[in-house]
Parts: C-alpha cells; structure tokens; sequence
C-alpha cells in the first residue's frame, strides 16, 4: 500500500502579535513546540513528567531569551552612542 | 468549509510525475496565506482543499509588512527516510516562517511550488482566523521527524 498523509495534530501552529514582535514568552513557547512533542497515545506518568519537562524547559529558553534581548540591546546602544546617536540610544536603552 | 487541510490529490500525482523536488538546491516553495469570510482582508473568500491544483489569488491576503501577495519563499528541510526498517515514514518540512510589522487575518494557507507552474503541494488550515496587527506573523511548522514532519509518505 503506498499511502500519503499529511500531519494531522502535526500541522503547522500560529503564533501572532500585535504592535511589535513576539513576546520573549511566545518565542519559548515555539522552542518547546519544537523541541518536545507528546504522544497522545503515551502513558499517563510519561505524559506527566513530559509535561514537567516542557515547563521546565520553556521556563529556562525564557530566561536566556530575555538575557539574549537585553544583551542584544546593550550591544546595539554601545554601537549607537559610539557613533554619536546619543537620543537613539536612550530609546533603545528604554525598551 | 472554504478552507480545509490537505494534501493535495494532484499533488500526489505529480510526485509520481517527478514535478516536485524538495531537495535542498531543488525547487523553490511557497507559502501564501489566505482568509475566509469577513474575517479576512481580502474582499473574496478563499476555498482551498484537496481539490485545489494550483496557486490562484482569489481570498489570498493583501501585502502587508512583510507580506507580499504571493507569499513568501519556504527554507526546506531535506527529504528523509530511515533505512532500518520496512515501514518507515519518508518526510520533507520547511523551517518556520515569519512575516514582521505586518496586519494580516489569515484562516489558512496554501504552499505550492513555484519553480514549476505554481503547483499546490498542500493547504493549512489554522482553524479559527489568526491576526497580527502592525506585529508577526509566525507559521511554525511540525518537528522534522517521521511522525510530525509535514509531508509524510508511510
């Protein structure tokens, strides 16, 4: 038998926002979905310690997340006021 | 249902036809997004399914952002299959897919082949309208593996 199939839970996930990006909670969540998948059809305690997992996961890609934005933005200032962009800078330094 | 997850049939048979190369340095993949009903930018309605056999335009969003009608070229994943079994799952996915700065209403989209006239490869269905406002637009797909990947041949 040659059978095709699409994913059926397996289908793609929408994530969206609105005046701006993803929220750094929103950019772990995708991590997660990505990196832990949960079989319906797994044993109770494995979906439970699974799911403990994902948490503690999600709760740790938060962390370096925020401290990779906060790094980002401490280099993107530095550039900024090296160059003479003192105002820009402190809108960045702001967000 | 205007808009309805699947595989679509002549997509199956222009596999067979070898219209389809989802190698790395193979064809070149789209996905466009789509609204239904009112809820949607678009004026038209967008129906989408099994049946569909090409990129057509009607129901597709407006560009916004990021976003240009048309849609957006996919990064593949290598086609993959295990070699230790008999029964095992060959499968081709796309890396996530990102629209920034963008107000879009999508219910749905369709990916299809742009290399080769357009072609539809298959349609997704978000299942309730998704917006972004003046914000991302994120399609994340499946994990790349033979149980989740988003073209599966079992």
């Amino acid at each position: 038998m040659f059978e095709l199939g699409i994913g059926d839970v397996g289908s793609v996930n929408v994530m969206t926002s609105d005046k701006g990006g993803l929220t750094n909670e929103q950019v772990a969540d995708l991590a997660v979905d990505k990196i832990v998948s949960i079989s319906n059809e797994a044993p109770a305690h494995i979906r439970q310690q699974a799911n403990q997992f994902r948490e503690h996961l999600k709760n740790v890609l938060y962390h370096y997340l925020l401290l990779a934005r906060k790094e980002e933005r401490g280099s993107i200032i530095q550039v900024l006021e090296s160059s003479g962009h003192k105002e820009m800078a402190e809108y960045i330094r702001r967000l | 249902m205007a808009i309805a997850q699947a595989m679509c049939n002549s997509f199956k048979k222009e596999l067979m036809l070898g219209t389809h190369n989802f190698a790395t340095n193979g064809n070149a993949f789209n996905l466009a997004l789509f609204a239904e009903g009112s809820g949607g930018k678009s004026s038209t309605t967008a129906t989408l399914g099994f049946g569909s056999t090409i990129f057509v335009t009607t129901g597709e969003v407006a560009s916004s952002g990021s976003y240009v009608t048309g849609g957006a070229a996919l990064t593949k994943v290598a086609p993959v299959v295990a070699t230790s079994a008999s029964t095992a799952t060959a499968f081709a996915d796309f890396a996530d897919l990102s629209f920034t700065t963008a107000t879009i209403t999508a219910m749905g989209a369709l990916i299809y082949n742009d290399t080769n006239g357009n072609k539809a490869v298959c349609v997704l269905d978000f299942t309730s309208n998704k917006t972004s406002t003046s914000g991302t637009f994120t399609i994340q797909f499946p994990t790349a593996d033979a149980s989740n990947a988003i073209i599966r041949i079992a």
